[in-house]
């Protein structure tokens, strides 16, 4: 499952030669990965330039978010804001003021609080703000943009956030190549706080295969209490299906990294491996087929014999593929697909819901760009998946009173068994149609599900969220 | 049913302390180790204060390293001095704030009533730090060293997989995290730079460190705390060999720095390897009365923290001394007297900016208000570990001696000591005059 073009990229001469020689080729860069479980400073060593724009509302925490994560600021203006000022001292990170004509520095990150955008034409404050930048901007660098949502606004104001969107859509596409990632933060009013946990996740090396998003941070779910940032699953127990192999497997190590306890759980026949995977982590192994009536009722049944009663969080990782063009599909090949995709996962939330997932719970669900997307052969699965996005958008605002948050994530082109067994030219393909060039681990999708159970995610709820390296294809 | 009169809380106050003078690393304390050393102080503390050998309950000795054949350092020191074989010991660490520890741990056991009279220190001795064996050469040979029976063949074994030797190599000790790898200087260099502490700014604090503490020393104010030190040789040692009376921040701004190129750490503003050994006598209240010594002070509070060793790592006083300030029910203008270890100016003066800080205060402790600023005039009055020396384990007992002193001596009431310590620990006291 290795990606041989990105092991060649690594190498100089491979750059050198593909440039000198005008190959059609691409060098994808290998990808910072995180080492380890969440750090009390993961960005301890990196630099951040931070700019904003008039009437820009989150200073306050952006200073906070880079200073206390161990990052070195550099803030472009005439004048250090208070914040900045503060930030550095409580936390010992001098910042560097920087004139907004003077040249480039080289940074690991730039952050551009629009918040204050009033109309269209104050979107050149981005154009101002990054064009003079860019060319500093490190491999595996990071664009975070920050701003108001769009809805509820006057129409000029509405039309500069929206185009907040479209900007950092592009920008990943473009800075891509250095495996550089770009996002763009809607912040509710009332959210802002939250802004700290989730720029600290989106600088990290953990978000390494995430690209070209916008995220929604609302208000509505509140945070649990206490923001340990290291061990932020400790004494929780997270359920994850489709544990056995694959991003499951991965998953259940990075979600037992930070602490939690994790009931692993995939269908009868796969005990061995599954056994393995839940013994390597000290979880527990759980044989239920997702798809069966009583499934919801199992995993009831065994939260209560042996852990309380009590779930923290689930993760609706099983999934499968049947594969055919509509017209010659067999029926069960239609309804295995949709009962394990959607079916299923319906079903034990149901369950769930009712007895065992606790207030301040999360409930994560797979979807996939494919089915975002649409793709021949996978009416099937893409009807299940777009169901998924539908079904999470919906589930959200119902359990908001609970302080359940609902998310989906939709991953691309990831290097598993079942992307293995593509035929090579596709697959090739496949990995290259996106703004990174190349596809993702398992570990990468797992790095974005575990984030979102952690109550680092607070904010976050009834989104789909892609792990896809910038795909070209889906909206 | 009849009510009982509560009895009075029970309180340790202390008697007095002493130390043996301290010297550079490697010089003639060469062939006393901190066995040696800690047993001097201790022999001469009780000269100073003659307490009958049978009231004596504990030793509690603080050091950092230890010697790897006989740890309970304390219980050596009783054993030594031939002391009753009823006086117990203990030996704590806790990296630099050890001396403290060893202390504040005496002063738990007398007010919960485990015991009524403790002496208790520190000391330590890098000049005899052992050389460790690499893990692996352990790992190979120890199987057939120590795990009976073994032939020739075994023996060749061994060898043949310890081959090529180099591994056999000790290695030297430094002072680096286990963690990180950093060694204490880089990190006070980092905190340095990070907190804005110049150069110029370091080497006046290390001046006047030493002009203050050759001032104490030639106005006879550390006379009632020093001691002498015979070595095996013959000599007496009767004074700290460290302090620099005629130093000036012309001459120590010509020294390179250190720990980083550009760095602005040097020799003469950081503390020095030091062998050395202090000892302090505690004893609950009444009982001193009874045994009539007169008591100087007694702890008020204490607070020992830790923070991240990868952050700054010595900064754990800026959290430590305000969290004792407010269990001792003060604020820092309350406080006549601060007395801080200076493992480096640098993170002297790096702890002062946090604590003078407001945004310090709201981010990191809680507080609205900064801590406030510490008047120099009342900071390390005699110096501190910059000039004096810093043997690891003694410390703490060295500060709460000076400063018990100096609560008598100026007529004060109250002083707060603050220790930063390696692992990202930090420890604090408030003292107040007793009587």
């Amino acid at each position: 499952m290795s990606d041989l073009l990105v092991e060649l990229s690594a190498k100089p001469w491979f750059r050198q030669t593909v440039k000198n020689l005008g190959l059609p080729l691409p060098t994808p860069q290998a990808l910072r990965r995180a080492k380890g479980p969440a750090e009390a400073l993961p960005l301890e060593g990196r630099t951040v330039t931070a700019g904003r724009a008039p009437g820009a509302r989150l200073t306050d925490h952006l200073a906070r978010a880079v200073a206390a994560a161990g990052a070195t600021p550099t803030v472009v203006g005439t004048e250090l804001p208070a914040p900045w000022q503060a930030a550095a001292e409580a936390w010992g990170r001098p910042v560097t003021l920087v004139a907004p004509e003077a040249e480039a520095a080289p940074a690991d990150a730039l952050v551009f609080d629009a918040t204050g955008l009033a109309g269209a034409d104050e979107l050149r404050r981005l154009y101002d703000f990054f064009h003079p930048r860019l060319g500093g901007l490190a491999r595996n660098g990071r664009v975070v943009v920050l701003g108001r949502p769009a809805a509820e606004r006057d129409p000029a104001s509405a039309a500069a956030m929206a185009g907040l969107e479209g900007f950092v859509r592009s920008l990943a596409k473009e800075i891509g190549r250095k495996g550089a990632t770009a996002h763009v933060v809607f912040v509710e009013e009332g959210a802002e706080a939250r802004i700290e946990a989730l720029l600290r996740f989106l600088l990290s090396p953990r978000a390494a295969f995430l690209t070209g998003q916008p995220w929604h941070l609302s208000a509505a779910v509140d945070a649990p209490e206490g923001n340990d940032w290291v061990q932020p699953l400790a004494g929780q127990t997270v359920l994850i299906t489709g544990a056995a192999r694959g991003i499951g497997a991965a998953t259940v190590g990075l979600l037992a990294a930070e602490g939690a306890h994790v009931i692993c759980v995939d269908r009868p026949g796969d005990e061995a491996l599954l056994g393995k995977v839940a013994r390597d982590v000290a979880g527990t192994a759980l044989s239920v087929d997702v798809t069966d009536p009583n499934a919801g009722a199992a995993i009831v049944a065994h939260l209560k014999a042996h852990h309380g009663g009590r779930l923290d969080a689930v993760i609706h990782n099983a999934g499968i593929t049947r594969d055919k063009t509509l017209a010659r599909m067999k029926p069960e090949w239609w309804d295995q697909a949709v009962a394990v995709n959607l079916g299923g996962v319906v079903a034990i939330n149901d369950a769930l819901l009712a007895d065992g997932l606790a207030d301040g719970g999360r409930i994560v669900c797979l979807s996939s760009v494919a089915g975002i997307a649409g793709n021949v052969g996978q009416t099937n699965y893409a009807a299940s998946k777009a169901g998924i996005a539908g079904y999470v958008r919906a589930l959200a605002p119902a359990v908001a009173d609970r302080n359940i948050a609902v998310n989906a994530v939709a991953p691309g082109f990831i290097e598993t068994r079942l992307t293995a067994a593509i035929p090579a030219v596709t697959r090739e393909v496949g990995r290259r149609l996106s703004a990174l060039g190349q596809g993702g681990l398992p570990r990468d999708v797992g790095d974005l599900l575990t984030y979102l159970v952690t109550p680092q995610a607070t904010g976050l709820t009834g989104q789909v969220i892609r792990a896809c390296g910038g795909m070209f294809i889906g909206a | 049913m009849a009510t009982r009169r509560r009895a009075k809380p029970r309180r340790a106050v202390i008697i007095g302390g002493v130390r043996t003078p301290f010297l550079k690393a490697f010089t003639q304390y060469l062939h006393l180790d901190t066995i040696d050393l800690g047993a001097a102080a201790v022999r001469a503390l009780l000269e100073k204060y003659p307490v009958p050998r049978a009231e004596l309950d504990s030793i509690v000795w603080g050091g950092v390293i230890l010697p790897g054949a006989a740890p309970n350092v304390g219980r050596e020191i009783a054993l030594d001095l031939k002391l009753p074989f009823s006086v117990e010991a203990r030996t704590v660490t806790r990296a630099c704030a050890s001396g403290l520890q060893a202390i504040t741990d005496a002063v738990a056991a007398i007010e919960r009533g485990d015991s009524d009279v403790i002496i208790a220190g520190g000391s330590d001795s890098t000049s005899n730090a052992e050389l460790k064996l690499p893990q692996e050469v352990v790992r190979t040979a120890g199987p057939v060293l120590m795990g009976g029976k073994a032939g020739p063949m075994d023996y060749l074994g061994v060898l043949a997989q310890l081959a090529p030797f180099t591994a056999l190599i000790p290695k030297i000790p430094k002072i680096a995290e286990r963690t990180t790898g950093e060694v204490m200087g880089e990190a006070a260099e980092r905190m340095a730079a990070r907190n804005h502490i110049t150069r110029e700014a370091q080497d006046e604090f290390a001046v006047r460190s030493h002009h203050r503490a050759a001032a104490a020393i030639a106005s006879g104010r550390f006379d009632d705390e020093v001691i002498s030190v015979r070595t095996p040789k013959g000599d007496a040692v009767h004074a700290d060999g460290l302090v620099r009376a005629e130093t000036s921040v012309e001459k120590i701004s010509r020294l390179r720095p250190v720990f980083a190129k550009d760095g602005t750490l040097t020799a003469a503003n950081s503390s020095p390897l030091t062998d050395g050994a202090a000892a302090v006598l505690l004893m609950e209240e009444s009982k001193a009365k009874a045994l009539g010594f007169t008591p100087k002070a007694a702890f008020r509070s204490w607070s020992y923290v830790g923070v991240d060793p990868a952050d700054q790592l010595l900064m754990g006083p800026a959290i430590a001394m305000p969290k004792a300030l407010e269990r001792a029910g003060l604020e820092l203008g309350g406080v006549d007297l601060v007395d801080m270890h200076e493992a480096f100016a640098a993170q002297v003066l790096s702890i002062l900016a946090m604590l003078r800080s407001d945004a310090f205060a709201r981010e990191r402790l809680g507080r609205d208000k900064a801590v406030g600023e510490i008047d120099p005039e009342r900071l390390n009055v005699h110096g501190g570990s910059v000039a004096i020396g810093h043997p690891f384990g003694a410390t703490g007992a060295r500060m709460v001696t000076t400063m018990a002193n100096e609560l008598v001596l100026g007529d004060k009431q109250h002083a707060l000591l603050g220790i930063c310590a390696a692992g990202g620990l930090g420890a604090a006291a408030v003292l107040e005059r007793v009587g």
